[in-house]
């Protein structure tokens, strides 16, 4: 009954939508904090070289997950330092570290010393629950039999969550995201703020790439998230700045990186690079829907001072 | 609160001189950066440096490879310019110019050698602007009525571009692919009707094309009143409105032209280099390129001219320093720290960091 063409297709979405949601999620803090994050892509390669290498240079993907997040944070620093120090636009930052992303990873990984070069590949990570429980019809494969990091991901977004909306802190960093300067004001320190932020942003990032090698691909190849770390950000929008949402937008985007497989259990033939071109589709089709509602309906959702850079001079002015 | 604090101050209008300076120490950086990493990886930075001054400006050869590359990425960056002077991002330059390209290439195969070369070619870049204006009038529309954010419409449509040639070339047996490569799937030759006239060993007159593109829309955006409502919208759409300008028009406006561009660049690659719908050498990211040079050149289309040559430069060394054993990637990193750089650099240029102690700081504002 496991290899049932619905519980296969589901349990391939949850692992292949993790990176999706791990990025998502880092994104969702980031732009909470009220700094918009455009190199997610960037950060993701980053995590993903890094968690190969690491995993195959210890032999432990765990390891390798340390170095990815690492890595992503590392690169989400500079966007930081750029945006909220220099207030360089949040756009021009974003995209230059997507390009440094590509291009420094790709170099990493063709280094001579690099464990890559050869096109290793890694084992993964195992499942977390005895193969008894695993294997339960249904059940088994969607919910019992993943691996650590598929329910580190379920912790974290329940974590986020509840940081967010439950927590003194959690509100500090909406109030900065919704009005810096009264945020500052009640003694809130808007650009320490900011830099966390941004920061742990880019290491759920890195973690997500990280994952995206280690347990999905198994390999390193040049540009390996293929637009991955964007269909993260515009989830983002998708999700309305909600965690729990990001999980089940990343889920179906999953479940969308898996349809050619699907459709092949299926016995259907559909041609693989207009599959692959669905996502991207999908991504904009739901854009436009979203922006077509009522006003009323999205003027709620984003942070009022999305990718505005914060300026205490400005104010007293 | 005892000590010292950083404060930035607004600087004057900045001089000629350093409005080139600023970009050019930045471009420095850059340079003396990824050196550090070409160092760090056990390469000898200045032999590297060198190589790519010789593979790119170092005979009439490289030179013509250079100013080959230096084309499209003239325009893409004007494409660039033009909706980035207006705060419009986009980032579809790469999109747009792949369908430039299956538009240009799809018109020439069409037309055969049966038509006179001017009109093949005339169609064949015309074709190429109409597909990259309507490739962007796809996000252009929800933007310009919904508010829908174009940087994330632009740039998922480059993917679906990038899977569409692909689709055609090696994805199905279309009209664009070569009937002859069965087991290693290329484009088919365009008419030679449709190749662009050669003027310097295989350099085409895409290059004077571009210049002239470049030249007009440097004149467009100083003196015309459709330059000036980009310009006023870009910096406050609310004043615009106040003027009577019709903001979603010009919004529209500036994306289709900005798309036409970069579908034009894509058509001059494929009639004036490639000579078919090439998947290989055209998605090698040239749209971003674009963004790069554009920002170096501070969106100025004038300026884009001999940023392009440099960057178009730099990109071609990469193969050449594969021979030292660097990976070529290296021209990659280096362009998106010349981005990063330079967008610092604006600021360092703009605003005065100063370190000032609290007394002084209590002094200033008593006086």
């Amino acid at each position: 009954m496991n290899d049932n063409i619905i519980i296969v297709t589901i349990a391939g979405a949850v692992v292949a939508g993790t990176p999706l949601v791990l990025a998502a999620l880092g994104e969702i803090l980031t732009e909470r904090s009220g700094v918009m994050n455009l190199g997610i892509e960037g950060m993701m390669l980053m995590g993903a070289v890094f968690g190969i290498a690491g995993t195959l240079a210890t032999g432990d993907p765990y390891i390798g997950v340390v170095a990815g997040t690492i890595a992503g944070a590392g690169l989400a620093l500079i966007h930081a330092g750029l945006v909220i120090s220099l207030r360089v636009s949040q756009i021009v930052s974003g995209l230059g570290l997507v390009i440094v992303g590509t291009g420094l990873s790709s170099f990493i990984g063709k280094l001579p010393a690099s464990p890559l070069t050869d096109r290793a590949s890694v084992e993964g990570f195992h499942r977390l629950l005895p193969k008894g429980v695993a294997d339960l019809p249904g059940i088994g494969p969607i919910v019992l039999g993943h691996d650590p990091i598929v329910y580190a991901s379920w912790l974290l977004v329940g974590a986020c969550s509840f940081y967010l909306f439950r927590t003194r802190t959690g509100l500090a960093v909406r109030a900065v995201g919704e009005d810096p300067a009264t945020a500052d004001a009640a003694g809130v320190r808007v650009g320490l703020v900011r830099y966390v932020h941004t920061v742990m942003g880019g290491a759920l990032a890195g973690l997500g790439g990280a994952y995206l090698t280690i347990a999905l691909t198994g390999i390193w190849q040049e540009g390996i998230t293929a637009g991955y770390g964007w269909i993260a950000f515009a989830m983002v929008s998708f999700s309305a700045w909600r965690p729990w949402r990001a999980l089940i937008t990343g889920y179906v985007f999953g479940a969308l990186t898996n349809l050619s497989f699907t459709l092949q259990l299926a016995g259907v033939a559909v041609p693989s690079d207009l599959l692959a071109a669905l996502p991207f589709l999908l991504t904009i089709i739901t854009l436009i829907a979203i922006s077509a509602r009522p006003a009323s309906a999205r003027g709620r959702a984003a942070p009022a001072a999305l990718a505005v850079p914060y300026d205490r001079e400005s104010r007293v002015l | 609160m005892v000590g010292r604090r950083l404060v930035v101050e607004r600087r004057g209008t900045p001089s000629l001189l350093a409005r080139i300076l600023f970009p050019l120490s930045s471009v420095l950086g850059a340079v003396i950066i990824g050196g550090s990493f070409l160092l760090a990886a056990g390469h000898d930075p200045i032999e590297a440096y060198r190589i790519v001054l010789q593979s790119s400006f170092g005979s009439d050869l490289t030179w013509v490879r250079t100013l080959i590359s230096a084309t499209p990425l003239i325009l893409t960056a004007i494409a660039v310019a033009v909706a980035f002077r207006m705060k419009i991002w986009n980032i579809g330059g790469e999109g747009q110019l792949l369908v430039g390209a299956i538009a240009a290439s799809g018109i020439a195969l069409a037309l055969g050698d049966s038509v006179p070369s001017f009109l093949a070619i005339t169609a064949s870049l015309a074709a190429g602007c109409i597909a990259g204006a309507f490739w962007a009038s796809l996000a252009a529309l929800p933007r310009a009525y919904l508010h829908t954010d174009e940087v994330i419409s632009t740039l998922m449509l480059n993917f679906v571009g990038l899977y569409l040639m692909n689709y055609l070339i090696f994805g199905s047996i279309s009209p664009w692919r070569d009937p002859e490569s069965m087991s290693f799937p290329r484009g088919r030759l365009i008419p030679v009707a449709a190749e662009l006239p050669q003027i310097w060993m295989r350099l085409s007159i895409g290059l004077p094309i571009a210049i002239a593109v470049a030249v007009l829309f440097w004149w467009i955006l100083r003196s015309t009143r459709w330059g000036f409502e980009i310009r006023v919208i870009g910096d406050s759409p609310l004043t615009g409105r106040y003027a009577g300008m019709s903001v979603p028009r010009t919004i529209m406006s500036v994306l289709l032209v900005s798309g036409g561009i970069a579908g034009l660049a894509g058509a001059i690659l494929v009639t004036g280099s490639t000579h078919s719908l090439a998947p290989g050498s055209l998605a090698v990211g040239l749209g971003y390129t674009g963004i790069v040079v554009a920002a170096v050149s501070r969106f100025n289309p004038l300026a884009v001219i001999p940023v392009a040559v440099l960057v178009a430069g730099l990109s071609n060394a990469g193969s050449s320093l594969q021979v030292l054993g660097v990976p070529s990637e290296i021209v990659v990193l280096l362009q998106g720290l010349i981005l990063l750089l330079v967008a610092a650099a604006e600021f360092l240029r703009e605003n005065r960091v100063r370190l000032v102690s609290r007394e002084d700081e209590l002094e200033t504002q008593a006086s």
